[in-house]
């Protein structure tokens, strides 16, 4: 006992061992001298648990993956030839990863195959309703896509539109106060006529109640009230008697 | 790849020309001085430029390889780290080692069983795969350590090299590379203890 204590370690010799006691390789009687100092030492015990806590953090990093095209690269700088096996295939990613690559993550789903299918689709189906509607792009200036040219453009379609209905109004409202003046007109002069035939009556009875049918004539009162100006001067001009040819005419 | 005499036959058959050979040669050894590079700086991009120029400087010299003299491995590895080296020294990162010199005593520290203080940071003690984050702080303070230190670690206990290999590469007698060993594995411990303190 007195001579194992005598052959104590001392700290430096237990620092020699202490790469291989962590890697298990010591022998055995040097290991219990190598425990027992461990153990007593305020200063080894410590280091030893440090040593031990590092080699086994550094053990535990895994091994990093090589870029993928780091052979290539390598090979092209020395040799100046390309890989003769997979590393082309391997390392050299295809278009679509390329592409991928430039896309971010939310757009990759559009690289699918149906989607690049329907996408294909609709720009065919554009391009022909653009081919059969005569538009070409060169009618696709840039000024018209601004946001601006855009909404004065709305708004000079909506103005036009709605100019031409208001003109088509108008113009349909004329025609049936002429109408209706004209045969106003003529019933008045048959009315101080002698009485002609009766095939003549029946005609203008028959005229007469189709006109009172008309339900698709504006009210006659509200067209008195809208344009009785107009009116009057139509009327002026239609001082004459009314005939086949005055009505076209006014027409 | 660890038969001498397949080796040292694909050797002089990229010397006389053969680009099959050489080829052969990028495929086995790229991943380890890939590995090698980037546990020594840190930086991906660093390490793949390194690779490539621990390549192009193997394929000028491959004819100066003499077999008795070590290890095909070996060699290639004192040329890795004689590249990195002069990339150290070049990029003046002397300037922001800060980790060799400072001992427990200097720091504050208490000397207590690190084991127990870095337990019940994260995971089960013995699992052998850290956590990102874990390897990333473990990185940060291998970054921290000297080139010595960091050199040896590196090739000891990330590429399993005995200690004669590693002698042999770094040229230093074995009793300096156990001695670097132990300071590095402490070093790192001690700073990724700091590191932890600071963080709680």
């Amino acid at each position: 006992m007195a001579a194992e204590i005598q052959r104590e370690m001392a700290c430096s010799e237990f620092e020699a061992l202490l790469s291989e006691a962590l890697d298990g390789t010591l022998a055995e009687a040097g290991a219990e001298r190598f425990a027992a100092h461990r153990q007593n030492c305020a200063a080894c015990g410590p280091m030893f648990a440090e040593a031990e806590q590092g080699m086994k953090l550094l053990q535990g990093l895994e091994e990093v993956e090589p870029p993928r095209m780091m052979v290539h690269r390598i090979l092209a700088a020395t040799t100046g030839r390309e890989p003769t096996r997979d590393v082309v295939a391997a390392g050299r990613p295809s278009w679509a990863e390329r592409l991928r690559g430039y896309l971010p993550p939310a757009l990759h789903p559009v690289l699918q195959a149906r989607f690049g299918m329907s996408l294909a689709m609709a720009f065919f189906s554009l391009t022909m309703v653009f081919n059969l509607a005569g538009i070409t792009s060169r009618d696709l200036r840039k000024a018209d896509l601004r946001p601006t040219s855009l909404r004065d453009e709305a708004v000079r379609t909506y103005y036009e539109t709605q100019a031409r209905v208001v003109k088509y109004y108008e113009n349909i409202r004329l025609v049936y106060e002429i109408e209706s003046r004209v045969r106003d007109l003529r019933s008045a002069g048959e009315g101080k006529q002698q009485p002609k035939q009766q095939d003549d009556n029946k005609r203008d009875e028959k005229n007469k109640n189709i006109n009172e049918k008309t339900s698709e004539r504006p009210d006659r009162d509200k067209q008195e009230r809208y344009s009785f100006d107009f009116a009057g001067n139509v009327l002026a001009m239609l001082n004459a008697p009314a005939s086949p040819q005055g009505q076209e005419g006014a027409r | 790849m660890d038969d001498p005499q397949a080796v040292a036959s694909l050797i002089r058959r990229c010397i006389g020309g053969d680009a099959d050979a050489w080829e052969e040669i990028v495929r086995m050894h790229n991943r380890r001085i890939y590995n090698i590079c980037y546990r020594f700086t840190g930086s991906a991009e660093d390490a793949e430029d390194l690779t490539q120029e621990v390549f192009i400087k193997m394929y000028r010299t491959l004819g100066s390889y003499e077999a008795e003299k070590g290890a095909f491995m070996t060699w290639v590895t004192t040329m890795t780290r004689n590249l990195l080296v002069d990339h150290f020294r070049k990029s003046k990162m002397e300037r922001m080692t800060d980790s060799m010199d400072v001992s427990a005593s200097e720091s504050g520290e208490e000397a207590q069983p690190l084991s127990e203080q870095l337990a019940d940071q994260g995971p089960a003690p013995d699992a052998r795969v850290l956590s990102r984050e874990r390897q990333a702080m473990v990185q940060e303070a291998l970054k921290k350590l000297s080139p010595e230190l960091r050199e040896t670690v590196i090739l000891r206990d990330l590429q399993d090299m005995d200690y004669r290999e590693i002698a042999q590469a770094l040229k230093v007698p074995e009793g300096t590379v156990k001695s670097r060993l132990n300071r590095g594995r402490t070093e790192l411990a001690r700073l990724l203890q700091r590191t932890y303190r600071q963080a709680t």
